[in-house]
């Protein structure tokens, strides 16, 4: 099998070079996540969101300060390839649309799209018009509602109403059931939640991904605790400290 | 009743109905419609003795017992699913983390490896890493195998036995014998070995499925 080459004439235009990497026609600016860039040609320059320059310009498209860190723009002219974890890639299209996409799983957006924080934890809305390049292990499927997904298999959402969460402990009821949760044996299911999706949309998925990103889940949670008074504050730093202890003790 | 559909390499649609139960891996499961109930299960279809003799044998992956009215998607962790369906002629031995999902119909069984080959066989359960005991499959129906980067379908027939390195082993059916052969010699002993000093022997007639890596689940 031969290796095609590449230079900055044949790399395709917006399009996949292989299922792994997608190059950018870079001529403006786009908004890419840190570290997603694998190789570039011609002039660009790479600027985080808190440069000052840009500071306008971000305020039209980037809504999310949980994120910011994680985001750069990229402004100039040339080819830009973009790649994650050797994860299957594919750009997507919004027309006066919007999408919602696992906040890791996004590589990158055009300014035409606006960027928002999803109310669940984790996840990022894009808003408006424009292309944009999100990573998935595994081609993505697409699906319709009613559909329960499990979390960390559903790699976003579009059109349709945001999710609610789904517990099923039915397996719990009975006779049988009550001696299983008495006894502590025969263990969970392991798929006791999942998301809930009903209304018109389409759901996407990946095959799951077993490693979720902690670090987007923290900062969602230092995020609300904003919303929290007093009482609520001393109640979750009794919690903290309970854990904290059960964690030292195993 | 439709059989199991591969979406794509790593994910697999399963239709579940009355009559038509499966197994699955715990957490296993991407997403489903209609009403599909997910029961933790002991005993993964074998009975209690089974049971009792998966847990001695270390062979118990936790699976759940999927039952309702609609279709199921499964994949775990980015693994590629591959289906094998049984007619009732053979059966399947594969490792207990390897299965995905398998139907309810088909007769489950833990296998001491000291059956098929002796010692011998109980060295190549400890070389493989593959415990002494595997999980066998038997009867009408189908199950889905989780593999790394997909599997290869290599026929072993009585004149041509198959060679296969232990960590690339994923599952194999058939009237088949395997054995360790060891090509160890001064060098591996000195670390300057080739790496490959282990293989599995595999003749008879039979089938089996390696996986295109050495990485195991």
């Amino acid at each position: 099998m031969a290796v095609q080459t590449w230079n900055a004439a044949s790399l395709p235009s917006n399009d996949n070079v292989n299922p792994y990497a997608f190059s950018v026609d870079l001529d403006g600016r786009w908004f890419v996540q840190k570290g997603k860039m694998i190789a570039y040609y011609g002039q660009i320059r790479f600027e985080s969101l808190s440069s000052g320059a840009l500071d306008a310009f971000v305020a039209g498209a980037f809504n999310s300060p949980m994120y910011a860190g994680d985001w750069i723009v990229a402004e100039g002219r040339g080819k830009l390839l973009l790649a994650d974890r050797g994860f299957d890639v594919n750009s997507f299209d919004l027309d006066e649309g919007n999408l919602t996409v696992r906040a890791g799983n996004l590589l990158a957006f055009e300014p035409g799209l606006e960027l928002k924080q999803s109310i669940i934890p984790g996840f990022l809305t894009l808003i408006g018009t424009g292309r944009f390049v999100a990573a998935s292990n595994g081609p993505v499927h697409f699906v319709e509602p009613p559909i329960r997904v499990d979390p960390q298999a559903l790699l976003g959402w579009a059109d349709c109403p945001s999710p609610c969460h789904h517990y099923d402990h039915s397996y719990m009821r009975g006779a049988f059931g009550a001696a299983r949760m008495i006894l502590g044996v025969g263990g969970a299911s392991g798929e006791e939640h999942q998301f809930d999706f009903s209304g018109q949309g389409t759901v996407l998925m990946q095959s799951s991904e077993v490693v979720m990103n902690e670090d987007t889940l923290l900062r969602d949670l230092e995020g609300q605790i904003s919303m929290v008074g007093t009482s609520g504050l001393q109640r979750l730093q009794s919690t903290i400290a309970q854990r904290l202890a059960a964690e030292r003790q195993s | 009743m439709p059989g199991y559909q591969g979406i794509n390499a790593k994910m697999l649609q399963v239709p579940v109905g009355p009559g038509h139960e499966v197994f699955s891996k715990r957490g296993a499961m991407l997403a489903y419609t209609g009403p599909v109930t997910f029961e933790p299960s002991a005993t993964a279809g074998q009975g209690l003795g089974g049971a009792l003799g998966r847990a001695v044998a270390g062979e118990r992956s936790a699976m759940m017992h999927v039952r309702g009215q609609g279709t199921v998607l499964f994949g775990h962790g980015g693994l590629h699913v591959t289906v094998v369906d049984l007619s009732g002629a053979d059966t399947l031995y594969v490792e207990a983390d390897r299965l995905l999902v398998h139907d309810a119909s088909l007769q489950v069984g833990t296998m001491f490896m000291g059956e098929q080959g002796g010692v011998r066989g109980m060295v190549r359960g400890a070389v493989t890493g593959q415990g002494l005991f595997t999980t066998t499959l038997s009867g009408h129906g189908s199950c889905g195998l989780l593999s790394h980067g997909g599997v290869m379908e290599l026929p072993i027939t009585p004149q041509r036995p198959v060679f296969v390195d232990p960590q690339a082993y994923v599952a194999h059916r058939g009237q088949v014998e395997n054995r360790l052969a060891v090509s160890a010699g001064m060098r591996d002993l000195i670390g300057r070995g080739s790496g490959e000093a282990f293989q599995l022997q595999l003749s008879g007639s039979g089938v089996v499925y390696v996986q295109a890596s050495e990485r195991k689940i």
